[in-house]
C-alpha cells in the first residue's frame, strides 16, 4: 500500500479524473476490448516486444483506476474487471508508464480497429501525476521558465535582444545586405514568427523571410510548450497566452510556428479550444508557408546545391496529428536532387522516440534511445546521408540516435535545406557556409 | 583558472538541452556550489536567466565572447 | 408452451429489457458528459472523417495492424457477424417455423462459424503472452458467454427443442451486456466517431483532406 492516506488520495484522484472525463476520454476508456493488435504499431514494442509496451497495456493502467472509481462493477468486484485502488505506489509506477514509455504519437490509435485514442488516456495519466506532484522535475522547470520569460520580461528582454542583434549580423552576412533585419515587436507586421530558443530556428527562417520580402516580426517568446507535456492544460494555456497576447498586440494576420511538432499542434489545434474560440489570426507552420512560397514561385531554388540523398522523418505531431503530409514533400522535391521516402511514412510513420518531452528528460534517456531503434532501421534502409526533420524534438532525438547507433548521417531542418538551395536576386546564394545545425 | 565546482561544455548543444544539462549537474552540488558553463546556442541568453529565476538559483554572470556564451550559476537551495 | 419454455421466454424478454435499458443508460451517460466541438479552423472535413471511420476505415487492408493480424482480425469479424446472426435468431425465434429453411440454414451456418471464431479468440486470449497480460476475468467470461450465445442460436434455429436453452443463455448474456466488456457495442460508435472527427478535421485522412 502507499505511504499516504489512501482515502484522501482516492478522493483527490476521483476529483481530478471526474474533471477530465469528457465524452472523448470516456469513449477511449470504455471501448478498448483488449484485442492487442495495437502492439506492433508502437515503436516501444517494436524495439522491445514485451507486454508492458503494448499500448493497450499502458492505457489499461488508467482504466484500472477509472473502473475502481467510477464503474459499479469495479467497486463491487474489482478483481473481475481489473479495477485497482489508487495508492501512492501505483501512481508512482505510472510515471515511467506515461512519461517514459509513450510519446502520445497516436500510431496505435490509427491502427486500432475501435479507434481508441490512447494518447488521450496517457495525457490524462500525465495530468493526474502532475496534479499529485509526480511530474518529472525538468518538465516542470521548463514550463515555469517559459512563464517566467513573460513575467520577468523586463529582465530577460535585453538579453534576448542582444541575442537577436547578433543573429541579425549573421543574417546580414549571409544575405549580403546590411539592411536585412530580424524585426522584433514590429507593430503592423503581417506575420508573427514564433521560433524556439535555438538560433537554428531563427536564422534560416529570417533568410527566407528576407528572400520573400515578407512583413514579419519575431516573437519575444519561444514556441515550445512544456505545459502540454505535463498534461497541465491551465499551464499550457498560460504559456500560449503570451503568444496570443503578443500577436493581438501587434495586430498580425498570421502566426507562423517554427519547425516544431508539439508547438504547432498546440497553437493550431489545441489552444483555440482552451480559449473557446478561433484566434483572430491564422496559425500556420513554417513548413506550410515554405511550401506555399515554392508553389507560388516566390523562392528561387537550385536543388543541385543539395546533392546528397535526403530522407524525411515525418513528425508525428505534424503528419499524423496535423495532416502536414504533402507540404514537406513539396519542399523537398524542390530543394534536393535525391529525396528518398522511408517506409512506412507520412501518417503511418514511426515515432522517433523523442516526442512528448522525452528529449528533455535525461533520467529516461536509455528508454528513449532504445525506442528509437525502429527509426534507425528505417533511416538506414533508405541509404540516405541526410535526414530532414521538421520538428525540433525529433531533431534532438535523431541527432542522439545518429551518435548512439553510429548512423553516420546528418540531421537537418527543412528550412536549412531550403536556405542551402536558395538563390537570391541576381543569382546570389546566401552565405559562404551552409546553415547546418550541430547535432546533440 | 576557474573557481567553479563543475565546468560544463555545452558547445554545440541546442536549446533547451543546455538548460537540461545545467539542471542535471546542479543536483550533485552542495548549496553554494558553482557551475561554470560555455555554450554556443544564443538561446541560452534568455533561457538560463529564465530558468534561474524559476528555480531560485543565482545567475552570477552571463556574457558573450564572440561566438561563445559563458555563464556561472550558484546553487542557492 | 410448457412451463420451462414459458419461463425461458420470460427470462429472455427480461434479459432483452435489461440490455436495452442498460445500453440506453450508457448512451445517456455519454451524452451527459461534456463534449466540446473543435473550434480550430479545419484543415479537412470532420464529416468525411466520420464516414471513413465507419466504413473504409474498418476494412482489413486499411490498417497496418489488421494487415499484420489478418487472421485474428477476420476471426473477430466472423465472431461479430455470428453475433448479428444470433441476434436475428433471437428476434425472429417466435416465428422460426415460418422462416424459409434455406434462411434458417444460412443463419445457423453463420452463427456456427461465428461461435467457433469466438472460441478460437478465447483460446488465443489464453494462449498469447500479450493478451494474457492485458486481459481481465471479464474479458474471458464475456467472450465465452457470447460464443455460447452464438452457438446456441445455431442450435435453436435448426431445432425448436433447443430454443429454451438458447433463451436462457440469451437471458444471461443480455443481462450481463451493460455491466461487462460487451458494452463496448455502445461505446464503439462514440470512439469511431471521435476518431473520424479528429483525423478528418485535421486533414489526416486522405479522403477528408482539403486541397
Amino acid at each position: 500500500m502507499g505511504k499516504s492516506d489512501n482515502t484522501e488520495l482516492t478522493k483527490k484522484a476521483r476529483e481530478l479524473l471526474r474533471k477530465q472525463v469528457d465524452r472523448k476520454l470516456a469513449a477511449a476508456l470504455e471501448t478498448c476490448v483488449r484485442c492487442g493488435i495495437c502492439a506492433e504499431s508502437c515503436h516501444y514494442y517494436v524495439a522491445d516486444p514485451r507486454p508492458e509496451h503494448v499500448p493497450a497495456y499502458r492505457a489499461e493502467k488508467l482504466r484500472q483506476i477509472y473502473r475502481g472509481l467510477f464503474d459499479p462493477i469495479g467497486r463491487i468486484a474489482p478483481g473481475w474487471v481489473g479495477a485497482v485502488p489508487v495508492s501512492d505506489q501505483m501512481l508512482d509506477s505510472l510515471v515511467e508508464t506515461s512519461f517514459a514509455s509513450c510519446t502520445m504519437c497516436r500510431r496505435c490509435t490509427v491502427n486500432c480497429p475501435m479507434g481508441v485514442d490512447n494518447a488521450l488516456v496517457v495525457r490524462a495519466i500525465r495530468s493526474l501525476l502532475t496534479a499529485t506532484g509526480r511530474a518529472p522535475e525538468m518538465l516542470e522547470q521548463l514550463a515555469e521558465a517559459a512563464i517566467m520569460r513573460e513575467e520577468g520580461l523586463e529582465y530577460i528582454k535585453d538579453l534576448f535582444l542582444e541575442q537577436i542583434a547578433e543573429l541579425e549580423n549573421e543574417l546580414r552576412e549571409k544575405v549580403g545586405d546590411l539592411k536585412a533585419r530580424i524585426p522584433v515587436e514590429e507593430q503592423g507586421a503581417e506575420i508573427l514568427y514564433v521560433a524556439l530558443s535555438g538560433a537554428h530556428t531563427i536564422l534560416p527562417a529570417s533568410v527566407l523571410f528576407y528572400a520573400t520580402g515578407t512583413s514579419w516580426s519575431l516573437s519575444l517568446f519561444e514556441a515550445a510548450n512544456y505545459g502540454v507535456f505535463l498534461g497541465d492544460t491551465p499551464r499550457a494555456k498560460r504559456i500560449t497566452q503570451r503568444i496570443v497576447d503578443e500577436a493581438t498586440r501587434l495586430g498580425v494576420k498570421e502566426v507562423v510556428v517554427s519547425e516544431c511538432g508539439h508547438a504547432y499542434t498546440t497553437l493550431r489545434w489545441e489552444a483555440p479550444n482552451w480559449f473557446g474560440k478561433p484566434f483572430p489570426f491564422r496559425v500556420r507552420s513554417l513548413v506550410e508557408v515554405m511550401a506555399e512560397w515554392i508553389e507560388k514561385g516566390k523562392l528561387k531554388l537550385d536543388p543541385t546545391r543539395n546533392r546528397l540523398a535526403v530522407t524525411y522523418h515525418d513528425s508525428c505531431n505534424l503528419a499524423r496529428n496535423s495532416g502536414l503530409i504533402e507540404e514537406p514533400r513539396t519542399i523537398l522535391n524542390a530543394c534536393v536532387t535525391d529525396f528518398r521516402e522511408m517506409t512506412p511514412n507520412k501518417q503511418h510513420n514511426y515515432c522517433c522516440g523523442g516526442g512528448a518531452g522525452l528529449v528533455a528528460l535525461p533520467e529516461f534517456s536509455e528508454q528513449r534511445l532504445n525506442a528509437g531503434k525502429p527509426k534507425v532501421k528505417q533511416i538506414k534502409a533508405t541509404g540516405a546521408s541526410i535526414v530532414a526533420a521538421s520538428c525540433d524534438n525529433c531533431r534532438h532525438q535523431l541527432g542522439e540516435l545518429n551518435e548512439h547507433y553510429e548512423m553516420g548521417v546528418e540531421v537537418i531542418g527543412l528550412a536549412e535545406l531550403v536556405v542551402n538551395a536558395l538563390v537570391l536576386d541576381k543569382g546570389r546564394v546566401p552565405g559562404k557556409e551552409p546553415v547546418v545545425a550541430a547535432t546533440v | 583558472m576557474s573557481n567553479a565546482d563543475v565546468v560544463l561544455d555545452l558547445k554545440g548543444l541546442l536549446c533547451p538541452i543546455p538548460v537540461v544539462k545545467v539542471s542535471q549537474a546542479i543536483k550533485s552540488l552542495p548549496v553554494g556550489g558553482v557551475i561554470e558553463a560555455t555554450a554556443t546556442d544564443p538561446g541560452v541568453l534568455a533561457d538560463i536567466p529564465a530558468w534561474t529565476r524559476t528555480t531560485g538559483h543565482e545567475l552570477i554572470s552571463i556574457e558573450r565572447q564572440e561566438k561563445l556564451i559563458n555563464f556561472k550559476v550558484r546553487k542557492v537551495k | 408452451m410448457s412451463t420451462v419454455e414459458t419461463s425461458a421466454a420470460i427470462a429472455a424478454i427480461v434479459g432483452a429489457v435489461v440490455a436495452v435499458v442498460g445500453c440506453a443508460w450508457h448512451v445517456r451517460w455519454m451524452f451527459s458528459l461534456p463534449f466540446k466541438g473543435d473550434v480550430a479552423t479545419a484543415k479537412g472535413s470532420a464529416s468525411k472523417g466520420v464516414m471513413y471511420a465507419y466504413t473504409l476505415g474498418m476494412a482489413p487492408w486499411e490498417k497496418e495492424s489488421t494487415r499484420r493480424h489478418m487472421v485474428g482480425y477476420l476471426r473477430g469479424v466472423l465472431f461479430h457477424v455470428g453475433i448479428f446472426a444470433a441476434l436475428v435468431v433471437f428476434v425472429a425465434s417466435p416465428w422460426a417455423t415460418v422462416i424459409w429453411p434455406s434462411v434458417r440454414l444460412l443463419l445457423a451456418a453463420v452463427a456456427c462459424l461465428g461461435g467457433i471464431a469466438g472460441l478460437l479468440g478465447l483460446a488465443a486470449r489464453f494462449g498469447e503472452h500479450n493478451l494474457r497480460a492485458i486481459s481481465t476475468k471479464d474479458d474471458y467470461f464475456a467472450v465465452a458467454l457470447v460464443s455460447l450465445f452464438v452457438l446456441t442460436s445455431a442450435l435453436a434455429v435448426l431445432s425448436p427443442s433447443a430454443v429454451p436453452v438458447f433463451y436462457v443463455v440469451s437471458a444471461v448474456t443480455l443481462v450481463y451486456l451493460p455491466f461487462g466488456k460487451v458494452r463496448h457495442c455502445v461505446y464503439f460508435f462514440f470512439s469511431r466517431f471521435a476518431f473520424g472527427v479528429f483525423f478528418g478535421h485535421r486533414g489526416v485522412i486522405e479522403g477528408a483532406r482539403s486541397q
